[in-house]
């Protein structure tokens, strides 16, 4: 898929681990792997507020755009 | 005032798969024990003894059509073996899923539910088109002068039935297949 999730990224950033993240967002360790490993199929506004909020960041530095070649 | 208490007796979905899974069991070993004794007799006048198509199954005689054409007689017999054993098969696939407990009615759109309902459309459709050509092939003996059984006695009849019952299961399982895509996208949602 050429939607990349960062989320590793931003995590090294903010230097949280994902106990931590899990914990303060609300989802479940499984499910934060699912999107952390970029498993996921679709991700929910109300789960990307709450990421964005806990990173202190824009959805931006967790998705980015890659054109498949 | 009369007040009548009642005492609503409710079965409940896990009863309701034990209670057929036990009619599928006493089911299953009476269609196996049929499909055997079909092949086990079809094999037993072939080779032995001509006089076990007088007493193929129970009320079915098919000397006539031994006498007439041994060709026949095993083609119409490898007919019927095969719907006898295809009606096994399916039984065995019912008992399977149900023993395996894969019913799974929090998520019961899985892939393993997806298979079972797209294999008992398949086979239901073999039995369909099977029993149809032993009918149509029965209705051309007839026509020839051979006494034929009735086809309920020869296990032949009902095609249309089982046509039918493919049919309807095979867009059930299709419905299924986008219902297991959907579950896991929204498994799959985070």
């Amino acid at each position: 898929m050429p939607i990349i999730v960062n989320l590793d990224v931003m995590m090294a950033k903010r230097k949280i681990s994902l106990n931590d993240l899990s914990e303060k967002v609300g989802l479940t360790l499984s499910n934060l792997s699912i999107l952390k490993t970029g498993k996921a199929k679709a991700i929910r506004f109300s789960t990307l507020d709450a990421i964005c909020k806990v990173l202190d960041c824009q959805p931006a530095d967790i998705l980015e755009y890659k054109a498949e070649e | 005032m009369l007040i009548i208490k009642t005492n609503v007796m409710k079965i409940s979905t896990k009863q309701m798969l034990a209670i057929l899974l036990g009619i599928s069991w006493v089911i299953f070993v009476g269609v196996c024990i049929e499909a055997g004794g079909f092949i086990c007799n079809a094999f037993f006048t072939l080779v032995l003894n001509p006089v076990g198509a007088r007493h193929f199954w129970q009320e079915v005689n098919l000397s006539n059509l031994y006498w007439y054409n041994h060709g026949c007689f095993f083609a119409e017999t490898l007919l019927i073996c095969i719907v006898a054993v295809m009606r096994a098969y399916l039984f065995y696939l019912i008992i399977k899923i149900l023993h395996n407990k894969k019913l799974d009615m929090l998520q019961p759109f899985n892939p393993e539910v997806e298979r079972f309902i797209l294999n008992i459309s398949r086979v239901s459709l073999l039995i369909g088109l099977v029993s149809w050509i032993g009918a149509t092939y029965t209705f051309w003996l007839v026509k020839q002068g051979v006494a034929m059984p009735d086809l309920q006695h020869l296990r032949l009849a009902g095609a249309d039935v089982w046509l039918f019952m493919g049919v309807t299961l095979f867009v059930i399982g299709q419905i299924f297949k986008r219902g297991v895509e959907i579950q896991t996208e929204n498994d799959l949602t985070i």
